[in-house]
């Protein structure tokens, strides 16, 4: 048994320690805003936030946890609320709402992991360059985030709007 | 309207004829004093309507969709109930393009439209596969405008005012200083309208509405052009939607299928399960399917792969290896039995046309995954009393019912398939399966608990359908002023779809027919259509034919699966459209032409005329012949060339410009910038129609870069995306797109299409104007367009 906190919360945790984060998630906490994509760290659909840092659920075992907080896309508001001084989280997180007001999504099982990336970007570096949103979603981390509906185009805009609604501090 | 010869004089049975629907329902009004509603229902045409809507909804424990309320139901709170057989795959159509067309032929605001039920076969009707869904969509618009036409008839009656001094405005019907609201109208109403239909439900077609009511005209459309917002995105970006693979049902056993070494490989042994190393897991085996099940999905994945390394596969070579594709289709086109196909557009003796400039060149399209960024997923619940409950994500519900029923040697009625949100995959099962369904029908059966079969990347990439190849040989002849004279095109490779289930092949269970020349089951032939709808009509003399045939492996034996084909977004055009664009842009080149103008010189249909001008406008594009006066073949240093495509499908008309950087010494192409110009006719959803463009074209910028599937005599090689690399972010050219609504065509336009297919043409034409060499080969990979300046140095 050992005990990891996602999405603001304590959780225990029966599974064995090599079991990696993306099973623990959505079988035994029933967390499911990541997706299974490949298991081989190639593609991002997967993605969390460890701490601030964007990792790959499907190939860290919780052992590498190192007691550092997880965020889901389910965890994005609290995150955002949390980071606003607010005490509930009664708003979307700014990504989330730039994701529909943009309306980014195809089919949409990338963009549990684009939006995470995203976030990770946007809370380093709140006024990204293109150049910059590209280079994060395609070679900052262990693989290129791949979306294989094309929908690139509406992500890059989806990120700058979720820059802007963050620097005014606003969401949903 | 007739008088119930019941005792109660409140109570009136309804039969009225409504452009060949029959209205009938009893009203209650006054006995009850909520509720009621006008459904439409269906049934096939020439029968007795009344006897099979009743008999059907006397069966209540048959799980069937002529149990449901059909397509559209209007609710006595005003609000829209519709359902449709068809599935969202991303493009939102279902949720935005049809809740819009319902809403304006019903003449009800858009928020009225609260609900879409989609691709569930007890709870949806009509069937047929998610694909060309405005074309197919009429079936919708159709039963709209009919019950707007019913409730008109209705509504003639209760206020006494004659049909003709009626119409029908956000929802409220009116005319003669008298109104009533739907919800009003049939407040204590139970009806129904029989909508006489055609097909087959669980057929790949479906069903299709054969009634053709007053449809509004396009001059009155309030609702259809406006930008409307996708329902299912918020859900979706706030982790709140349901996922195929997010399903769990209680007792359910996770499992992952060992699949054969090659694609005609049977099991000699399996692997040994180490029950110490793997307490929870269990191997089941059903003839040359194997699968580890265990509670503990991290198990599962663990002890497959262990069981996996110690399998003892037959050895089986039946397959073509990649690299020599080109000799197999040339086999193939002599040896195969399939009949040749003639296009629709051949005229004049084509053969025969004598010139001195002439263009001869083959040009060869790779296999393409449709490659969904997570693998296939089901779950199964096989019953005791036989049932099955299947929840997957397919684009054709009905015909994967059909097909599990088959391979069970039940009754359809046993089989119920429910449908969620998956990844998108792009065609590869419309006609019902893309992979694991079946294997978790079969594994659940033999253990007799719900089973969740995932699908690894590597069962994705080798054991699912892929998008077949095609080999095109062109000539084009070429008069004194440098005008096409003739156009003559062979398009050869194999069948376009194999719907069979994997898993049932596996188990040696029955299955739909294999394709053949002979076949008339579905899409189940190796005949190869022309597809690509010829656009340049000035041309006197047109001879384009396709040559199909098996599917490679197929022949081998009966239980060999071999490399299967199956259809994948804008299906055969995309293969037969690609040279054909190549060789104008080529044939233009040998005319000294600018490519952009021949085309403008050979088109016939003015909305080409006007795309390709608007074209030109929007990319920048030079007005100079073709290769550019800069292009090199040689050297390290950067050269610049553009390109141009044109396409028509189903009355959507295409443009496409790319503006591309080569460096010749490496081979490396980069795209600059694409520039698509689509006149699609009346535009439903600006918005939407935007976005499905926009990532149309990079998926196209994907298949025109890196696309290519790669396979040796027994297996595809390629497991996952280093083996199909697919377009990154930092690959995304610039891009734009121009929409011009046309609604003078009267006839809606889709855009999940066509865009794909644009790119690859026209970045290969660019890069034959940058570099001045012939590009004949996609994907236009650095040591393919090495090869191809070395071959014509």
């Amino acid at each position: 048994m050992s005990t990891i906190v996602v999405n603001g919360q304590q959780r225990k945790v029966k599974a064995s320690p090599d079991t990696p984060l993306l099973y623990v998630l959505r079988n035994e906490l029933g967390v499911m805003g990541v997706k299974f994509g490949c298991g081989l760290a190639q593609c991002g659909a997967c993605s969390v936030l460890l701490g601030d840092e964007e990792v790959r659920a499907c190939v860290t075992p919780i052992s590498a946890l190192e007691g550092k907080p997880v965020t889901t896309v389910d965890g994005l508001p609290q995150r955002w609320a949390s980071q606003k001084g607010k005490m509930s989280a009664g708003t979307l997180h700014p990504v989330q709402q730039a994701w529909i007001d943009e309306q980014v999504p195809q089919c949409g099982i990338c963009q549990f992991g684009m939006m995470i990336k995203v976030t990770e970007l946007l809370e380093a570096n709140p006024k990204p360059t293109d150049q910059d949103i590209r280079e994060a979603l395609t070679t900052s981390g262990p693989s290129p985030h791949l979306c294989r509906c094309g929908s690139y185009a509406a992500i890059l805009e989806g990120a700058h709007r979720a820059a802007k609604l963050m620097m005014q501090g606003e969401s949903a | 309207m007739i008088r119930s010869p019941s005792k109660s004089e409140a109570k009136i049975i309804y039969d009225i004829n409504v452009h060949g629907a029959r209205l009938m329902g009893v009203s209650r009004r006054g006995f009850l004093t909520a509720g009621g509603t006008l459904a439409a229902v269906f049934a096939m045409g020439g029968r007795s309507a009344v006897a099979r809507v009743n008999a059907s909804k006397a069966n209540l424990h048959a799980h069937s969709a002529a149990t449901v309320n059909g397509w559209i139901e209007i609710l006595s709170d005003n609000t829209v109930l519709l359902r449709t057989g068809k599935c969202d795959f991303g493009q939102s159509t279902i949720y935005t393009a049809y809740r819009q067309i319902v809403a304006e032929e019903l003449c009800v605001p858009l928020e009225a439209m609260t609900e879409v039920v989609s691709g569930d076969t007890d709870r949806t009707p009509d069937g047929g596969g998610t694909f060309g869904l405005l074309r197919y969509g009429q079936n919708l618009r159709k039963v709209a405008a009919l019950m707007r036409e019913a409730s008109l008839e209705l509504a003639a009656r209760r206020l006494a005012v004659p049909r003709a001094n009626l119409s029908v405005r956000e929802g409220v019907i009116s005319g003669a200083t008298k109104a009533i609201s739907y919800g009003e109208l049939l407040a204590g109403e139970d009806l129904h309208l029989v909508i006489p239909i055609s097909g087959d439900l669980t057929m790949p077609m479906g069903l299709r509405v054969d009634a053709d009511p007053p449809l509004k005209p396009v001059k009155d459309y309030t609702i259809i052009g406006k930008p409307v917002f996708n329902p299912s995105i918020a859900p979706k970006v706030t982790g709140k939607t349901v996922w195929v693979g997010d399903v769990t049902l209680p007792g359910m056993l996770h499992a992952r299928t060992i699949h054969p070494a090659t694609l005609g490989s049977t099991l000699i042994a399996p692997g040994k399960l180490d029950g110490k190393q793997f307490p929870g897991a269990r191997l089941v085996r059903i003839g040359n399917l194997l699968a580890v099940v265990s509670p503990d999905e991290w198990e599962a994945v663990q002890a497959a792969q262990s069981v996996a390394d110690g399998c003892e596969w037959s050895k089986w070579e039946g397959l073509p290896p990649s690299e020599r594709l080109e000799d197999h289709l040339r086999m193939m086109a002599t040896e195969d039995p399939t009949p040749v196909r003639d296009g629709r557009a051949n005229k004049g003796n084509a053969s025969s046309v004598k010139t001195t400039r002439e263009l001869r060149a083959s040009y060869l399209m790779p296999y393409h995954k449709h490659a969904p960024i997570s693998p296939m997923v089901s779950l199964a619940d096989y019953r005791e009393d036989g049932s099955v409950w299947l929840h997957t994500h397919s684009q054709n519900p009905q015909h994967l019912r059909r097909m599990i029923a088959l391979m069970l040697g039940s009754d359809e009625d046993k089989v119920v398939v429910r449908t969620y949100p998956g990844a998108g995959h792009y065609g590869r099962s419309n006609g019902g399966s893309a992979g694991s369904e079946d294997e978790a029908v079969l594994l659940s059966r033999e253990l007799r608990r719900p089973v969740r079969v995932q699908w690894m990347r590597s069962d994705d990439m080798q054991w699912s359908t892929q998008s077949p190849a095609m080999i095109s040989d062109i000539r084009i002849a070429l008069d004194d002023a440098g005008r096409m004279a003739a156009y003559v095109a062979s398009h050869i490779g194999p069948g376009m779809q194999d719907d069979r289930l994997v898993g049932a092949l596996l188990a040696g269970m029955p299955v739909i027919p294999a394709p053949s020349p002979a076949t008339t089951y579905g899409f189940q032939s190796t005949v190869l259509n022309m597809s690509d709808t010829w656009v340049y009509g000035t041309v006197p003399a047109v001879l384009e034919q396709a040559k199909g045939g098996a599917h490679p492996g197929q022949h081998e034996a009966t239980d060999v699966v071999g490399l299967r084909s199956h259809s994948m977004r804008t299906p055969i055009q995309f293969q037969q459209n690609c040279p054909r664009e190549i060789a104008i842009s080529e044939a233009a080149m040998l005319a000294g032409k600018d490519p952009l103008q021949f085309r403008l010189d050979h088109v016939s249909d003015p909305r080409f005329v006007a795309i390709l001008e608007r074209l030109r406008t929007e990319a920048k594009w030079e007005d100079r012949p073709s290769p550019s006066p800069q292009a090199k073949s040689h050297g390290s240093d950067p050269v610049k060339g553009q390109g141009v495509s044109i396409m028509l499908r189903d009355n959507g008309y295409w443009a496409c410009a790319a503006q591309v950087t080569v460096i010749p010494a490496s081979g490396e192409v980069k795209v600059e910038r694409m520039t698509i110009v689509a006149d699609v006719g009346i535009v439903i959803n600006p918005l939407q129609l935007r976005r499905q463009i926009q990532a149309g074209c990079l998926m196209g910028v994907s298949q025109a870069l890196h696309e290519e599937l790669s396979f040796d005599k027994g297996a595809v090689t390629a497991k996952d995306w280093t083996g199909y690399p697919i377009l990154t972010m930092a690959e995304m050219p610039e891009l734009k797109v121009v929409i011009t609504d046309n609604p003078t065509v009267g006839i809606y336009g889709q855009g999940s299409e066509s865009a794909n297919a644009l790119a690859s043409p026209a970045i290969a034409a660019a890069v034959m104007d940058a570099t001045g060499k012939p590009i004949r080969r996609i994907p236009l990979k650095p040591e393919y367009v090495r090869a191809a300046i070395k071959l014509h140095a």
